[in-house]
């Protein structure tokens, strides 16, 4: 890696404006042995990953993957430095992982991500082909957002190489997702919307009734107070 | 002993020998001789431990301003045997402020000289006014007393020193028509004001009798109240009470109806519809006295709703993080929102696009917003409910209507199922669809 001399590490200019977005995929798959393990009684073997949403090899900024796995888990703390970032393990039940991303600029404060460990099938798991119903999956999509990076940051985001020839594709269809998702938030807004109008229009005609009312309390006091 | 005390830096004693002065322990000090150190030394009869407090070593100067030093404590013991016992005499005295001249005894030092009795002065008397016959006929004669009643009222008055209610118990009833307190406190302070007023006296003590005579009614009324009354008038205080907190708390919403009205046009037209708009109200209003003036409107516009932080800040951070709701949000807000977004269908986390946060903020600040707009409204509909009783109430027979699209379903349930009055005292209905 041959960067310019004006961009070290120390160099800490921010170039202002600047708002570089690199979206992410993370999450774990799993896969049931069938039976309960006699040594240790795991039951599944999983595999929590942390990967790019574009076809990117995110190596140049990602310093590395930190996931803290479990306090039962021997070694609890793993660290990946290069990809494919993600750890396996097998185990029998499901906790949070908390997955920090450091980058290779330290001025640059490293991300943290929060991942529920999926075993079980529940909401927001799906089924991927694997002997029979066997494997879940369970992944998010996040965006890093770099506001205003650093040289050194701003040189090594914008200067990534592809990470395959071959179609980079993941379980999720996010694109997808992200337009439904979209339609409904917009449609629903429209909603509240027009919800509000509605009881704005009423809050008006509530006002005005209110102040109409006490007019005419006050006239009726008037007149009590004359007779 | 001479040892000890030497090594314990004591004093000697002035003489070894038991005199009276040693027990006794008076004038020890003068005696003894100068001390010659420097230190400071332990005033008799402190402990040593109080004493090592003040003083640790040598050098170290009290913090303390001595203020008895080398005097010791005032009185170390009882200073007994200095005097006789001075004798008392059990003695007979009389009371020169009886008129029978009752002999009693007391004790007493026969060295006091014998005085009057102290207690004597007490017994005050007071000066009832007098009149002559003539002075009667031609001043004092009212309709409904006879001189006879007036001079036997004047000796009541006399021999109870005007305590009015003993001289209306001793009235003679059987001469003359009963009277009561008021009746016979009215005829003898007016005989002594027309008679000061004949002796050329300023201040005349005048007594309202009416005023007297309805303070007791209301008294007596108060007094009799039965335990169902006094109950009655303690649950009509508590929901007085409870009527002016909801009132009150009724006015503070209404101060922020304004500012969601406002807030509404701002959010639901374009900004320049809502130049237009403000200024036109500003015109519409005067004529109404309204109590929120157009500072505290443009500063509404900025606060209802949810504000969510703008990350402007250099740095790196995750998009799901700018869903995430301000503090401020408090738990019943961000419950109400989670409820609304179950009903229409919508993820707790969307996925986190650049587009998808910005609209789901705007939807969730705009829940808010209708959240309020609702517990307002139903404020409104409230109080429209208690000024329509107001005015029943000032105004029996006549009522006001209410226009039908501002009574929601769950008021006309309540008009139909419970009393009226319930409806004045109850909490506002807060419609939860």
């Amino acid at each position: 890696m041959s960067l310019p001399t004006d961009f070290g590490p120390d160099s800490g200019g921010r170039l202002k404006g600047v708002c570089i977005v690199k979206p992410i995929v993370y999450g774990n798959i799993a896969r049931y042995f069938g039976k309960k393990r006699e040594e240790d009684g795991h039951t599944h073997q999983w595999t929590v990953y942390v990967k790019p949403y574009n076809n990117e090899d995110i190596s140049c900024y990602v310093k590395k993957v930190h996931f803290k796995l479990h306090e039962s888990y021997a070694n609890q703390n793993r660290i990946v430095v290069k990809p494919p970032y993600e750890i396996s393990e097998t185990g029998w039940g499901e906790f949070e992982i908390v997955i920090k991303i450091h980058f290779h600029d330290p001025n640059e404060r490293p991300v943290t991500m929060y991942h529920i460990l999926k075993l079980f099938h529940s909401g927001g798991t799906m089924d991927i082909g694997m002997e029979q119903g066997k494997g879940l999956l369970s992944e998010s999509y996040d965006e890093i957002v770099f506001q205003d990076p650093t040289q050194l940051m701003h040189h090594l985001l914008t200067n990534t190489k592809q990470l395959t020839l071959a179609r980079w594709e993941h379980n999720t269809n996010f694109e997808e997702k992200k337009e439904k998702t979209l339609k409904s938030i917009t449609e629903a807004k429209q909603k509240v919307k027009a919800e509000i109008g509605v009881l704005k229009n009423r809050l008006k005609l509530a006002k005005e009734t209110i102040s109409q009312f006490k007019e005419e309390i006050a006239k009726v006091q008037d007149n009590q107070y004359v007779v | 002993m001479a040892d000890v005390r030497d090594i314990m830096e004591l004093e000697h004693p002035a003489s070894q020998e038991v005199t009276r002065e040693s027990i006794i322990g008076s004038d020890k000090q003068r005696k003894r001789p100068p001390t010659t150190t420097k230190t400071q030394k332990r005033p008799e009869g402190m402990h040593r431990e109080v004493f090592a407090l003040l003083y640790n070593d040598n050098k170290d100067v009290s913090p303390l301003f001595p203020s008895d030093t080398g005097h010791g404590y005032k009185q170390t013991k009882i200073k007994l045997g200095m005097r006789k016992p001075r004798k008392w005499k059990w003695v007979p005295f009389t009371n020169p402020a009886r008129t029978d001249g009752a002999v009693f005894h007391h004790w007493r030092r026969p060295s006091d000289e014998p005085k009057e009795y102290p207690f004597a002065k007490f017994n005050k008397k007071v000066d009832i006014c007098t009149y002559t016959d003539a002075e009667y006929q031609q001043h004092l004669r009212v309709d409904g007393w006879t001189k006879d009643e007036t001079d036997h009222m004047m000796q009541l008055a006399q021999r109870f020193d005007l305590r009015f209610i003993l001289m209306a118990d001793r009235y003679d009833t059987e001469k003359f028509p009963k009277r009561s307190v008021e009746d016979i406190k009215d005829r003898y302070y007016k005989i002594c004001g027309i008679m000061s007023k004949l002796r050329g006296e300023k201040k005349i003590y005048t007594y309202d009798v009416d005023h007297e005579k309805r303070r007791k009614e209301q008294l007596k009324k108060l007094y009799d109240r039965t335990q169902e009354q006094i109950e009655e008038e303690q649950f009509l205080l508590l929901e007085l009470k409870k009527i002016e907190a909801r009132k009150k708390e009724r006015e503070r919403k209404t101060q922020d109806l304004q500012k969601l009205i406002s807030q509404a046009d701002s959010q639901s037209e374009t900004p320049r519809k809502t130049d237009k708009k403000l200024p036109k109200k500003k015109i519409a209003n005067p004529s109404r006295p309204s109590r929120v003036d157009t500072a505290h409107i443009l500063q509404a516009v900025e606060t209802a709703g949810i504000k969510f932080p703008d990350y402007k800040n250099s740095g790196v951070s995750l998009r799901s993080q700018r869903m995430k709701l301000p503090a401020n949000v408090g738990q019943k807000k961000s419950k109400g929102i989670e409820q609304m977004l179950q009903e229409i269908g919508l993820e707790l986390n969307p996925i986190p696009t650049e587009e998808i946060c910005q609209n789901f903020n705007e939807l969730r600040s705009d829940m808010v917003l209708l959240m309020e707009i609702k517990s307002a409204l139903s404020t409104c509909e409230f109080e429209l409910q208690s000024l329509r009783h107001q005015y029943e109430a000032l105004n029996p027979g006549k009522t006001l209507t209410i226009p039908p699209q501002l009574i929601s379903n769950l008021d006309l349930e309540n008009k139909a199922g419970t009393g009226e009055i319930i409806d004045v005292v109850g909490s506002p209905s807060t419609p939860t669809s």
